[in-house]
């Protein structure tokens, strides 16, 4: 057994890194790495970084994150949601609640899979999220 | 501006749950949060974010494997880490240095290709990987 410590980032593959840019930058408002260089950018989700990585410039195919690969919390995902539509983005599918958390799931620009969720029930053990 | 507070999971797409559970909780030494919702629900904890190691096919979607390196998961020594997981059975990818991390790629048993990772040099800033 290895012993992980943490997630150092999770990369989220694009076409065109300025487009993204925009996108977990203003439309998601998500804080830009200052450590971030030309060739690799960082966005910081609160506990995790995402790096936008470009596979083309590395010589590997694009294919991007598949449904819900990443699941973002926001204190009120109807909120949300009508925010994003309005800065055009497009859902798939109604907002569900599943019983223990509501949930949205949509696509950057780039296609990769991404979910608005806010779990409000308490965990089987009774603590909250 | 939406207010994203953090990310709940990175949802990690399988084919067999046992074998996954192998993978991250056996192999790679990750805790299994006991709130995991069900048999083909199952978190892991990395540290600092979950994984969510779920069935597609459980779930009215087909299996689509993460794109290779999406996850970078954190080690102390990339070569040490490589060379336990090659005991272990697995196939790990020849280990590279860009000059400020090194890195291995291996995959768990449903395709997902997860980046064993570790940064030694110091941010330009200054600062040293968290």
């Amino acid at each position: 057994m290895i012993q992980a410590r943490r997630v150092d980032f999770i990369a989220v593959p694009t076409k065109d890194r300025d487009r993204a840019e925009r996108f977990y930058g203003e439309t998601l408002g998500l804080e830009r790495n200052p450590n971030s260089t030309d060739t690799w950018v960082e966005y910081e989700a609160g506990n995790v970084t995402l790096a936008l990585v470009d596979p083309e410039q590395a010589g590997q195919p694009f294919a991007p994150l598949p449904f819900a690969a990443i699941v973002l919390r926001v204190d009120d995902v109807h909120e949300a949601r009508a925010k994003l539509e309005e800065a055009g983005v497009e859902f798939l599918g109604n907002t569900f609640d599943s019983g223990v958390c509501n949930g949205a799931s949509f696509t950057d620009p780039d296609g990769n899979g991404l979910m608005l969720h806010h779990r409000y029930a308490p965990y089987p053990d009774g603590s909250l999220p | 501006m939406i207010g994203v507070e953090r990310v709940d999971y990175v949802r990690v797409p399988v084919t067999d749950i046992e074998e996954a559970k192998h993978f991250y909780g056996e192999l790679l030494g990750l805790r299994l949060d006991p709130n995991s919702p069900h048999d083909d629900w199952v978190e892991y904890e990395a540290g600092n974010v979950t994984l969510a190691v779920m069935t597609p096919h459980t779930h009215d979607y087909e299996f689509e494997a993460l794109p290779p390196a999406t996850i970078a998961l954190r080690v102390a020594d990339v070569a040490a880490a490589k060379a336990k997981l090659e005991e272990a059975g697995l196939d790990v990818g020849e280990l590279w240095d860009s000059g400020k991390c090194r890195g291995a790629g291996v995959s768990d048993p449903a395709g997902n290709r997860i980046l064993l990772h570790h940064r030694y040099a110091p941010y330009p800033d200054g600062s040293s990987p968290r």
